[in-house]
């Protein structure tokens, strides 16, 4: 009897596991295809592979040795003055093609540069005008049981320049019919029916290898105006903006919660009213008064600081989100679950409101103040639409969200190159994630105290 | 005494010319917009190399404002709520509208009074685009148009010769019909089922979008004929759309080495030199109509044009000279960028070059000026003319209508859009 109601929990135990499962991959799968995808040298390939090269421990060796061979570290490669990089490929040749004698491949050096994005517009140092190609030679001959046989090439590159440069790209050509077999390193992409075998660079490293998306991402997009790297400043610029949010945000958060929950003053209510009416309100409705608030640099006040307008600047973009009231509401909420008889004591013993705050109330609210964190945090580092209409130029001032806004027309509208848009999304999702990951709780608790989400 | 008053006036007067004049002391701000994408490395490296140097002695300052997000909704939005930039694209497809509403400010006067810029240094067909009623309201920057381009490998094995300029459609056809193998999954040809595309013929046969009461008439002998060709070929197994290779454009299908040629600008080379870098590929001239015995195509250009509302008219006036003087001009062309609107640049070496990719923008760059070419604008309708002729290329080259039904439909609907 006992083992039939056992038998029946660990059902239902099950049922629920499995359900929870269902649900985490359907929520989660799309965001595992994109860092999947992020990884491939076409994101868009059809049929999607699940296991692309990158993906191999076999090529994070190679790409490992490489790069030290082109002299650079193992990590993140280069080609460097004096490097000798060794290299093989294997064919093998169907019976009907080797009866004709074995032929050797064609080997260069191509000079290569992005076709969209700004790395288009980069003019370089090109591994092409210092590399000088060994070989090719035949290293090995197996033959296969039906006439066909299996050829390893090798050559060697060799750097004759002075210039250090970060990628040695390579095309390999062989007769049409020859089947490729395998490389040192995986080729990034095969054409012309098979006849080429294509390289971005034969002495990548691991990083670059593996995450050649992402090296894509940080290493072209650089100001024209400052010279900085872009990509890095706008994470800078998102972590600052949302960092200031989330400290005002607290302040002002846990003061106006207090004073509503527990001061007692004319009109408390209506103001009350008054804030929760303006969570009402969609942010569409009011943007276009706060844009002209914002133009007129509220109301001229900002002149005194000699700032004519509050528009394209971070204090004009922290200035108008300095708090929100569902951070106010959250806060009032946890203020009003504490036991009166704290502060009142407190007050017995002679502290003012302000140190009963300060001393007691605030050390107490550490689990609602974690809450408005994470939730500040997320929505500023997610802010889309209003930092867009803020922010117009140089590129330099971007936050995060809307500079990857801009690479869907810099890599996807010119050469549909779909990599470098999803490594730049999934940076920026990382923040989020992990926040998500360690701070679970919070969120949760966030939610609950107010009854709302957000 | 009277000296004395007089001294004063002057002094007044002299003040007020100082105060007058002192903006162009103190620097002027000219605000360059456009939109973002590849553009922004280019704009900024002008400005940097050419417009700075050029425009300081004057006391003009750049400031270049990139947009990222729908470069038209914003400008739009801008002009109107006055906040918009002095000088910016303006994209032929929807430049119109703007010029018809006095947006704009006319070039002409600025031109002649210029040292550095005429009407004779653009390429007519280009500047026509942006001549409203007798007035030029842009200068070019660059500019695209259609060329056939064509996969050597398959030609090759196929043992046919290339497309050439020499081709009619119907020698065309012939070549693509001998390289075709639906068995094996090669066509001869994408076909994008898009007037953007498929005008171009249309054209080449005579087609004309308005006739003089403003109607568009789908039933001239020109159109149809292009219409029926241009379908027909997917019909004989010639033509494939790129949707039914799993592909979203003609570049796409071309890069997947499954279709022979495809009919797209110079912005498939940014590409293939991403996707495909070891295609071999060549590109010719669209073929010609053998009864017109002329070419048609498109011009996709996009001008800088000046803000009729801007407070610094002259000083962006300025900036643009810069922006397009022959220097600037040249090296975005050195790079592949795109194909500068100077007509001079014809005879620069770029052009020699033996690589694809410069014979390619050279094709792309003649075709501005062969044939019936017709910029990329539809009246004051934008894109809205264009959807019922998709809806009916589509319909047709997916089997669901005949193409006598599927103009009947888009004739119906045209008249419905233009009222007449």
């Amino acid at each position: 009897m006992s083992d039939a109601i056992a038998r029946r929990r660990w059902a239902r135990a099950g049922a629920i596991y499995l359900l929870l499962l269902f649900f985490s991959i359907l929520f989660m799968g799309p965001l595992l295809f994109a860092v999947l995808s992020s990884l491939k040298d076409n994101p868009a390939e059809w049929p999607p592979r699940l296991d692309p090269p990158q993906l191999r421990w076999r090529n994070w060796v190679a790409a490992y040795r490489l790069g030290q061979a082109g002299g650079g570290s193992g990590w993140f490669g280069a080609f460097a003055p004096g490097a000798v990089v060794p290299f093989e490929v294997t064919y093998e040749v169907p019976a009907e093609l080797a009866v004709q004698g074995i032929e050797l491949p064609r080997v260069a050096v191509p000079r290569r540069v992005p076709g969209a994005g700004p790395g288009a517009v980069r003019t370089g140092p090109f591994a092409a005008d210092m590399a000088e190609v060994v070989g090719p030679s035949i290293a090995s001959r197996q033959p296969g049981p039906d006439g066909s046989v299996l050829v390893t090439y090798r050559f060697e590159v060799r750097h004759t320049g002075q210039i250090t440069v970060d990628r040695l790209p390579v095309d390999v050509e062989v007769p049409r019919g020859y089947r490729f077999v395998e490389a040192t390193l995986s080729p990034n992409r095969t054409e012309r029916l098979g006849r080429v075998q294509s390289w971005n660079t034969i002495t990548p490293g691991v990083i670059p290898y593996v995450f050649y998306n992402y090296t894509r991402v940080f290493g072209e997009n650089y100001s024209r105006t400052t010279g900085r790297n872009l990509f890095l400043t706008w994470i800078g610029n998102s972590l600052w903006v949302a960092t200031a949010k989330v400290l005002t945000t607290l302040a002002f958060a846990s003061m106006a919660g207090y004073a509503l929950a527990r001061l007692r003053f004319p009109g408390r209510n209506v103001l009350f009213v008054v804030m929760l009416f303006s969570m009402m309100v969609p942010s569409q409705v009011t943007f276009i008064s706060n844009y002209l608030v914002l133009r007129d640099g509220i109301f001229g006040l900002s002149r005194l600081w000699g700032m004519p307008t509050l528009l394209n600047s971070f204090t004009g973009l922290i200035l108008s989100g300095l708090v929100g009231a569902s951070a106010v509401f959250i806060m009032k909420q946890f203020f009003e679950s504490l036991p009166k008889e704290l502060e009142e004591s407190a007050r017995i013993d002679g502290a003012s409101p302000g140190t009963t705050f300060r001393r007691i109330v605030l050390p107490l609210a550490r689990p609602a103040l974690g809450a408005v964190t994470i939730l500040t945090f997320q929505g500023a580092w997610n802010e889309f639409f209003w930092p867009l209409v803020v922010l117009t130029s140089p590129q330099d001032k971007f936050v995060l969200m809307v500079g990857l806004s801009t690479f869907r027309r810099a890599y996807g509208a010119v050469g549909f190159d779909w990599g470098p848009l999803l490594a730049g999304a999934v940076v920026a999702a990382l923040p989020v994630l992990i926040l998500f990951v360690v701070f679970q709780r919070y969120f949760v608790e966030g939610i609950s105290f107010s009854g709302l989400k957000g | 005494m009277r000296l004395h008053r007089c001294a004063g006036r002057v002094s007044i007067l002299l003040l007020m010319l100082l105060l007058l004049v002192s903006p162009a002391w103190a620097g002027t701000v000219v605000r360059v917009s456009g939109w973002a994408g590849t553009d922004v490395a280019i704009v900024e490296e002008l400005i940097t190399r050419f417009v700075e140097p050029a425009v300081k002695p004057y006391g003009i300052e750049v400031r270049y404002e990139p947009i990222a997000e729908d470069f038209s909704t914003y400008l739009f939005n801008s002009l109107s709520a006055g906040t918009a930039p002095d000088l910016f694209y303006v994209d032929i497809f929807w430049a119109e509208p703007l010029m018809a509403a006095g947006q704009l400010e006319p070039l002409d006067a600025y031109l002649q009074r210029s040292e550095a810029l005429s009407k004779e240094d653009i390429i007519p067909s280009l500047l026509e685009a942006f001549t409203y009623q007798g007035k030029v309201y842009g200068i070019p920057k660059d500019f695209n148009t259609l060329a056939v381009f064509y996969n050597k490998d398959i030609f090759d094995e196929a043992g046919v010769p290339y497309p050439d300029e020499s081709d009619t459609w119907a020698s065309f056809t012939d070549k693509l019909r001998r390289v075709s193998r639906p068995q094996e999954g090669i066509y001869g040809i994408a076909l994008a089922p898009e007037f953007a595309r498929f005008g171009a013929f249309a054209y080449a046969a005579g087609f004309r979008l308005f006739d003089e009461r403003g109607r568009s008439d789908l039933s001239q002998p020109g159109f149809v004929e292009a219409f029926e060709w241009y379908t027909g070929l997917v019909d004989e197994g010639i033509g494939i759309l790129p949707a039914d290779i799993g592909q979203s454009w003609g570049g796409g299908a071309f890069a997947t080495e499954r279709v022979a040629t495809a009919i797209e600008g110079a912005w498939i080379l940014g590409f293939l030199r991403d996707q495909a870098p070891n295609l071999p590929y060549g590109a010719t001239l669209l073929p010609r109509h053998a009864g017109t015995g002329q070419r048609g195509n498109f011009i996709y250009t996009v001008s800088w044009s000046i803000n009729a509302a801007s407070r610094v008219k002259e000083e962006a006036f300025r900036v643009l000279e810069a922006l397009t003087s022959p220097e600037a001009q040249q090296w975005v062309l050195q790079r592949g960028l795109a194909l500068p609107s100077r007509q001079a640049l014809l005879d620069d070496p770029y052009f020699k070059q033996a690589t694809a990719e410069a014979q390619a923008n050279l094709v792309v760059f003649r075709g501005a000026s062969e044939g019936n070419v017709q910029p990329f604008k539809f009246g004051r309708y934008g894109g809205d003319w264009m959807t019922p002729v998709n809806e009916a290329l589509s319909a047709v080259m997916t089997g669901e209508l005949t193409p006598q039904q599927a103009l009947a439909d888009a004739q119906r609907r045209l008249d419905e859009l233009t009222g007449r």
